[in-house]
């Protein structure tokens, strides 16, 4: 049962902000609830505040600034799905958007607070690694970036300091000749592991002039796997392909994935490189 | 979830056998462990144990129960508490064994954890990840305190 608390009905990110400072731990920011509410029912977690930032304006949108996709952190996983600009840029996040958890989940979870709640099985961190995208975080007086690669800590931890709000993800529009996938292998709604591999190819498609891969959901956060991108770059494609497989090894490793019950930890880490396989050629393929 | 874990450590096994015994100093290596006393000595102690993954906190007031007891090899205990709020339980088991290598005692372990109840809602490798770090942490306190103590 869902214990007593107060609901705090901010208008401006300023205003949470403030609240979150004055109340630290006692106050959690409240958005699509998909997560929070849920963990709060069970009796996981409990605030004697919730402060729903569903009110504020401007934080539901997703608009292209010159070369960058700009979402906010507002949107739900359905806007995603629908949102016309990242159809056009970003096939791969509406993929996996179109993916994330059921139908209810998606009507009302929020990108922002999905990424915020730092499940360990949740999705996008490890494409947002992928697509090198920047998280913006505001607080009362000031507003910084903060890369993907750094904003997952641990499980169900981010980097945000106390008093700050998650307002807008960025992702660079994806250049020519590149391809970005992201391939997830579960049961049920759950992914046990997610790969994501985004490429850039020269202008003739024989190398490969950029690689980024990440992991995700076998461990308790999101990771890119610098030692694995280096096989797959400043080669050939034939080389790449040919490095395949040891750059899935390694990025199996990086993965800290753990034994348990949808499967051990070698068998996850083997998934890891199977699917760093198939979202490579998938990359590939759209370049 | 099991785990085997040993430790190395430069000290005579004495002084390692008698730090095993030594509740305040001992409890003291146990990450997120508080209030410990001592119910009968030997035989039984109580503790809070206390651990965090994100904002998910738990609070086990739990009693530890000496089972068997060999001087200066072997020790096994079982240890087991509930988090009343959370709707939740821990359960423990240990077995501790020692011995000497030359001029190091080895201590090894062999914990059984098991949570049991809502807590379990955050994942089996979640919990298993963080019983995992509970342990390597406590295994280089213990390291730690002794061999700067001599």
């Amino acid at each position: 049962m869902l214990r007593r608390f107060r609901l705090e009905e901010p208008e401006s990110v300023k205003e949470v902000s403030e609240l979150l400072g004055r109340f630290g731990e006692a106050a959690r920011v409240y958005a699509g609830g998909t997560e929070l509410l849920l963990a709060m029912k069970e009796g996981l977690v409990q605030y004697e505040r919730l402060i729903n930032v569903k009110n504020i304006k401007g934080l539901n949108e997703v608009t292209l600034d010159k070369d960058t996709i700009r979402i906010g952190a507002l949107c739900t996983h359905h806007q995603l799905e629908n949102a016309p600009l990242l159809h056009q840029n970003l096939a791969a996040l509406v993929k996996l958007e179109q993916n994330v958890a059921n139908v209810r989940v998606r009507q009302v979870g929020t990108f922002g607070g999905n990424i915020c709640f730092a499940e360990p099985h949740a999705d996008p961190g490890t494409l947002l690694m992928a697509l090198g995208a920047q998280m913006i975080a505001e607080r009362s007086t000031s507003k910084r970036e903060i890369p993907a690669v750094d904003f997952f800590v641990d499980a169900y931890e981010t980097c945000l300091e106390a008093d700050e709000v998650l307002t807008e993800i960025r992702v660079p529009v994806p250049a020519d000749k590149s391809g970005v996938a992201y391939l997830k292998f579960g049961y049920l709604e759950r992914p046990s592991v997610g790969v994501a591999v985004a490429l850039r190819v020269d202008a003739g498609g024989k190398s490969i002039q950029d690689a980024t891969i990440a992991v995700g959901c076998a461990g308790p956060a999101p990771k890119r796997v610098p030692e694995a991108e280096a096989l797959l770059k400043g080669g050939s494609v034939d080389e790449a392909k040919a490095n395949l497989s040891k750059a899935g090894e390694i990025a199996g490793g990086a993965s800290q994935a753990i034994s348990d019950l949808h499967g051990s930890q070698e068998y996850k880490e083997h998934i890891v490189g199977v699917l760093l396989k198939r979202a490579f050629g998938s990359a590939l393929s759209q370049c | 979830m099991q785990f085997e874990k040993e430790v190395e450590i430069l000290a005579p096994r004495e002084k390692v056998w008698n730090f095993i015994w030594d509740v305040d100093r001992f409890i003291a290596c146990v990450p997120g462990c508080k209030e410990a006393k001592t119910i009968e000595a030997g035989k039984l102690y109580a503790a809070t144990m206390t651990e965090k993954v994100g904002p998910f906190r738990v609070e086990f007031p739990t009693t530890i129960e000496v089972l068997e007891r060999e001087e200066f090899t072997h020790v096994k205990a079982q240890a087991s508490g509930a988090d009343n709020k959370i709707g939740s339980r821990m359960k423990l088991s240990l077995d501790v064994n020692l011995r000497e290598q030359g001029d190091k005692t080895v201590l090894a372990f062999v914990a059984g954890v098991d949570i049991l109840g809502k807590l379990a809602a955050l994942g089996h490798s979640i919990i298993k990840r963080k019983a995992d770090q509970v342990l390597d942490e406590f295994a280089r306190a213990v390291k730690q305190r002794l061999e700067g103590d001599s």
